[in-house]
């Protein structure tokens, strides 16, 4: 019993102990007073030092957390119980969260900064007038080839990755709407069609490239690509440059079809509890020059015009992730296809992927 | 005979390879200064050091050890209670019930626990963050504690009981110096299965953090998106070390402990 009772006795001192350290800490680091702001965000999506010199200009301490998937960050947020004050969904997801109230109308009097803003991604579908959010990265899909793997052959066009030459070298990403949108592309549909005739000839396109499909993956597609376990890929340009930048046989382009185009914005979300501190961030981060730091660090194209400026010119002027404007005229984004549509994407992208070879 | 011994060793052998495989190649590339997890280029130290500069991650990490120490106490003292009031319902039926009733939480899945807390907390406007946690984890290591002290009180025999009492004993007497003793091997055990059960929980806690307060497991998840940095090579080595240690310490003080047994009367 003595024994029993000094252990556990023991168990519960440490755990105290370490709960006054982690109390030290935060307090050192500024937590846990009032003047915080939290930013939900993805996994290393700002560059650390452009928190650290927001904190400095403003005297707020930021707390960082991060998520993976968009429907996660919706769930946290439509239950309520936490105080994120700043998230940043993407646009499919900012129409969904509109629709069911989970944001708050931004003031565009407290973002002088907005003005830098390519007028190209503002205003669009998915948020007119940019009521509730504000444009952060923005990218595209496009596929990633190894040139030396494939003779010093180029790829151009989604038709291209229906080459006989091509057997078992393609790697997919796992998305419904990636791959669909892939097929309807390479057939002119546009990406958003939901013409029933028009999806079953895509699928039936699509099943044909079965034969040149190693594999459909998620995350892991980078490093596969990276070690040339594949010469092709369909991938987020964001991952295309991480890929590149790990393997310079590697190449990237944009199919001449058309592809998908992605934005990902910053929003405020019902549960804020410092909206005013949400507005001074989002002006921050529009700063031409603190977005062209943020975009140097994480890789992803930034929609601000200005910060264009402050890129060295191997970013700035790189067309396959700033494409010119007759390019990015043919890009669709993403609509809201409702959820049955969606179901019948998410139906036939299974057919495809049980398609046997 | 001599033969077969041979290949079972060899069989062991390549058991534990594989085993330990994974955790010996990721401390390998935890020493990588290219970055990656292929193409080793150079010995850095550059990951340790940026594990112990990141103040954030340290954070986490002793958020992870708080929760669990305190999930695992916490649900220990339940689980005792909880173990010594099922072995003392006298019906068959009862206890058979009660019994199943506690299995079938352990073998539901964690997301749906995770699920039914969080639609639970919002409800009751409990704030997601360190308390959320701590109240799940412990909701879901009391029934393994449960179980694991369940077959030791079992294993007592009633007649022990009952000779105290005879000897006039009172109740609180029979179970601090009868019954406590008795089944401290099974607590214990209770005790590191919780402790292990809440390091590692993942499902549940995804569902529950919130307001900055994060554990390792789900900040590595949220990590997957960029590709996981080296940095969390390095902290897992340290990590793994650090129960390297901690195991090979127990096993010096329980081997202590049994010499010490093995002279007295106690078996």
């Amino acid at each position: 019993m003595k024994k029993l009772l000094r252990t556990f006795i023991i168990i519960f001192v440490t755990a105290f102990i370490l709960m006054f350290v982690v109390n030290r800490l935060n307090s050192s680091q500024g937590y846990g007073g009032g003047n915080t702001l939290t930013i939900y965000n993805w996994g290393d999506y700002i560059d650390p030092e452009l928190i650290k010199e927001f904190e400095k200009e403003t005297g707020m301490k930021v707390i960082y957390q991060t998520f993976d998937s968009n429907e996660a960050m919706m769930t946290k947020i439509e239950q309520g119980g936490t105080t994120y004050d700043l998230a940043v969904p993407s646009e499919y997801a900012i129409e969904k969260m509109k629709e069911e109230n989970l944001l708050i109308p931004i003031d565009h009097s407290k973002l002088p900064n907005l003005k830098y803003i390519n007028p190209k991604f503002m205003n669009l579908s998915f948020d007119p007038k940019n009521k509730y959010s504000v444009p952060y990265f923005w990218g595209t899909v496009g596929i990633v080839y190894n040139s030396e793997m494939l003779g010093g052959k180029k790829i151009t066009s989604w038709n291209d990755l229906w080459d006989k030459n091509l057997k078992n070298q393609i790697l997919l990403v796992d998305g419904a709407r990636e791959v669909m949108g892939m097929g309807l592309n390479s057939l002119g549909y546009s990406l958003n069609d939901t013409n029933e005739q028009h999806l079953q000839q895509a699928k039936r396109k699509l099943d044909t490239l079965m034969p040149n499909v190693k594999a459909i993956v998620g995350d892991e597609i980078k490093m596969l690509l990276a070690n040339e376990e594949a010469a092709v890929g369909v991938v987020w340009s964001g991952d295309a440059a991480e890929i590149m930048d790990e393997n310079d046989k590697l190449d990237y382009v944009l199919p001449k079809e058309g592809t998908n185009l992605w934005f990902d914005n910053m929003v405020i979300p019902k549960t804020a509890k410092n909206v005013e501190g949400a507005h001074k961030f989002i002006n921050f981060m529009l700063d031409p020059k603190h977005a062209a730091q943020n975009a140097e660090y994480v890789g992803y194209s930034t929609p601000n015009k200005k910060a264009l400026a402050y890129l060295p010119k191997d970013i700035s002027g790189d067309k396959r992730f700033y494409p010119t404007d007759k390019t990015t005229n043919k890009l669709e984004v993403y609509e809201n296809l409702g959820k049955k549509m969606l179901a019948h994407y998410n139906e036939l992208f299974l057919e495809f992927k049980m398609h046997s070879k | 005979m001599r033969k077969n011994g041979k290949l079972s060793n060899l069989y062991l052998i390549i058991v534990f390879i594989i085993l330990y495989a994974p955790i010996f190649y990721l401390t390998y590339y935890s020493f990588n200064s290219g970055g990656t997890m292929h193409d080793f280029e150079r010995f850095t130290w550059e990951w340790y050091k940026e594990v112990f500069h990141d103040t954030r991650l340290f954070i986490i990490v002793l958020n992870t050890l708080i929760v669990a120490l305190l999930a695992a106490g916490i649900s220990t003292v339940l689980g005792v209670i909880g173990a010594i009031a099922i072995s003392n319902v006298r019906r068959n039926r009862t206890r058979n019930t009660l019994l199943s009733l506690n299995n079938v939480l352990i073998v539901s899945p964690d997301v749906i626990i995770g699920a039914s807390f969080l639609i639970m907390f919002t409800m009751i406007g409990i704030k997601l963050g360190f308390i959320s946690v701590l109240i799940s984890h412990i909701a879901f290591s009391v029934p393994i504690v449960v179980i694991m002290v369940l077959p030791k009180l079992q294993e007592m025999s009633p007649t022990l009981v009952d000779a105290a009492k005879d000897l006039g004993a009172s109740r609180w007497d029979v179970l601090s110096k009868v019954v406590l003793p008795f089944i401290t091997p099974g607590i214990f055990a209770g005790f590191f299965m919780a402790l292990t059960y809440s390091l590692d929980d993942f499902a549940v806690t995804f569902f529950v953090t919130g307001n900055g307060f994060s554990t390792l497991s789900v900040e590595i998840y949220s990590m997957a998106r960029q590709g996981i940095s080296l940095t969390i090579n390095a902290l897992s080595t340290l990590i793994f070390l650090f129960t390297m240690v901690l195991v090979v310490g127990y096993y010096f003080i329980a081997q202590r402990n049994n010499k010490a047994a093995g002279m007295g009367v106690r078996k």
